[in-house]
């Protein structure tokens, strides 16, 4: 990032929080319902001393990293078969595009009367509100591979097991990611929404804390943090993986 | 008989949901170790025809032979060149040319060997470790025919692989070419619309005719090693074979 751009994104930053501090000291709204930075930096401080807060963003995280395991896993078998079995593809397809318009925090009462209050459940909504977004962009990105790739592929001799792990996987990459990368935000959200109900542990059951304990200072910290994370995976991870492979496949 | 035989080869498309006769019957026959280039008007079906020999299309009558062995399937005893090259940009240059040999599970040890020979033959040996956005058009078109010949195929083929070359670098490919085809001995099949071209490479020239193709005329060229782009004497090769093209181009 450029030295000019990054000043820019501190002196914004700063702005909201001198604005926000100038709000809370004028005494418009009670300090219960609005409180000051101050206030919610103390709260995150709290969170970091005993330790709740790391135990609620690993928990968060693991919900996650299992249900977006599988969903990418299930996503790109399912993308996969779609793009090279056309019978697959007018059947399962059509199925899959209606599912991916349910939105994953829909699957938590289906999630609740088969897996009862349970990790498994939190799993299950976060899988499968990710696992559709994976299976279309790597059925797209597939389906779009240069022809003479796999031409070549089956010239020098790769059978068709060998041309999904070697050609189709790695040719498709740059939609695959796309699909890693909007099946993680599905996840994100489903994981979150998914413990407000739930309500046992993570990021998710402590707003739903803060909001029975009347501690808006600790819904807003909890809100940060989750927004932190989401800036943190996206703008970082995805984009160091993006960058490097726009690059490497000749896009840009 | 010969290495490679194609008998009576016809091929159909589909045009406006009507069938378009593309090939119409064509015979050749490649001797062992011969440098065939077929020349043709664009759309004739010589890329087609080169596709139904790889195995990547079939043909609607006739057979291609191999060592008097139909062939009805893509095989590396065939390897394509791509006009495009067709490299995979997600391996670096090395991975690219022991692509086919680690298909075939080759050990990394011999894999090794075996592309450190061809990637020297074809200059490329620093540019091992770069990845194929950081190679010109030219450099990517020795890393295809270096993919190929690391095959050790019987017959290479060869679709147009210079035509988005520029002169420089072509004339520079065109002698380097006739250099590796002495050095391996391989049958070539060559495809181009370049008369130059083929005149410089071939040790015969089939000319197609316009659609639905046949052979039209082919040519022997006798001529000393290694020709180059400027010698005079192959003018005369191009005059003759331009004579028999130019009225296809027109139809």
């Amino acid at each position: 990032m450029k030295s000019s751009t990054l000043a820019k994104k501190i002196g914004f930053y700063v702005m909201i929080i001198i604005v926000w501090q100038g709000l809370d000291s004028a005494d418009i709204w009670p300090d219960n319902i609005f409180p000051s930075p101050v206030d919610v930096v103390e709260d995150l401080a709290y969170g970091v001393a005993d330790a709740s807060l790391f135990y609620g963003i690993g928990t968060s995280l693991l919900r996650l990293g299992i249900g977006l395991t599988i969903a990418i896993a299930g996503g790109l078998v399912l993308g996969i078969f779609m793009a090279r079995v056309e019978t697959v593809n007018q059947t399962i397809g059509s199925l899959v595009l209606g599912l991916q318009s349910i939105p994953s925090i829909a699957w938590v009462p289906l999630a609740i009367l088969w897996f009862g209050l349970t990790d498994t459940g939190i799993i299950f909504v976060v899988a499968i509100g990710a696992v559709f977004a994976v299976t279309i962009n790597t059925y797209t990105g597939v389906k779009n591979i240069n022809p003479s790739y796999i031409e070549a592929a089956r010239n020098m001799g790769a059978k068709e097991g060998q041309l999904i792990t070697s050609i189709l996987i790695p040719a498709a990459f740059p939609f695959i990611i796309s699909g890693f990368k909007q099946g993680w935000a599905f996840a994100w959200r489903g994981v979150i929404g998914a413990e407000l109900l739930f309500s046992f542990l993570g990021l998710g059951f402590l707003l739903n804390v803060g909001r029975q304990l009347n501690d808006v200072s600790q819904v807003i910290a909890i809100m940060l943090v989750i927004m932190a994370i989401g800036i943190l995976v996206d703008g970082v991870v995805f984009k160091k993986i993006e960058d490097k492979v726009m690059t490497r496949w000749g896009l840009r | 008989m010969g290495k490679l035989e194609s008998r009576n080869i016809e091929k159909y498309f589909t045009h406006d949901g009507k069938p378009l006769k593309t090939l119409d019957g064509i015979n050749v026959n490649v001797e062992d170790g011969e440098f065939v280039c077929i020349v043709g008007p664009s759309g004739c079906g010589k890329s087609t025809f080169l596709r139904i020999t790889a195995g990547l299309e079939k043909p609607d009558d006739g057979e291609i032979l191999l060592d008097n062995q139909p062939v009805n399937n893509t095989g590396p005893d065939r390897i394509m060149v791509f006009q495009e090259g067709a490299l995979f940009p997600w391996l670096n240059v090395r991975d690219n040319v022991e692509y086919g040999l680690k298909i075939a599970g080759v050990s990394q040890e011999k894999r090794n060997e075996i592309s450190n020979r061809y990637l020297d033959m074809m200059q490329l040996t620093q540019f091992a470790t770069s990845y194929t956005y950081q190679l010109s058009t030219g450099m990517k078109q020795r890393v295809a025919i270096a993919r190929a010949l690391v095959m050790e195929p019987d017959v290479l083929l060869m679709d147009e692989p210079f035509a988005a070359l520029d002169p420089q670098t072509r004339d520079l490919l065109l002698v380097e070419m006739q250099l590796i085809w002495q050095k391996t001995k391989k049958t070539i099949v060559f495809v181009t619309h370049n008369v130059a071209e083929a005149v410089m490479l071939g040790t015969r020239v089939l000319v197609f005719t316009h659609r639905p193709a046949i052979i039209k005329k082919e040519f022997k060229i006798d001529y000393k090693r290694p020709r180059v782009a400027e010698d005079e004497n192959l003018l005369k090769y191009q005059k003759k074979i331009l004579a028999e093209l130019r009225p296809e181009v027109k139809k």
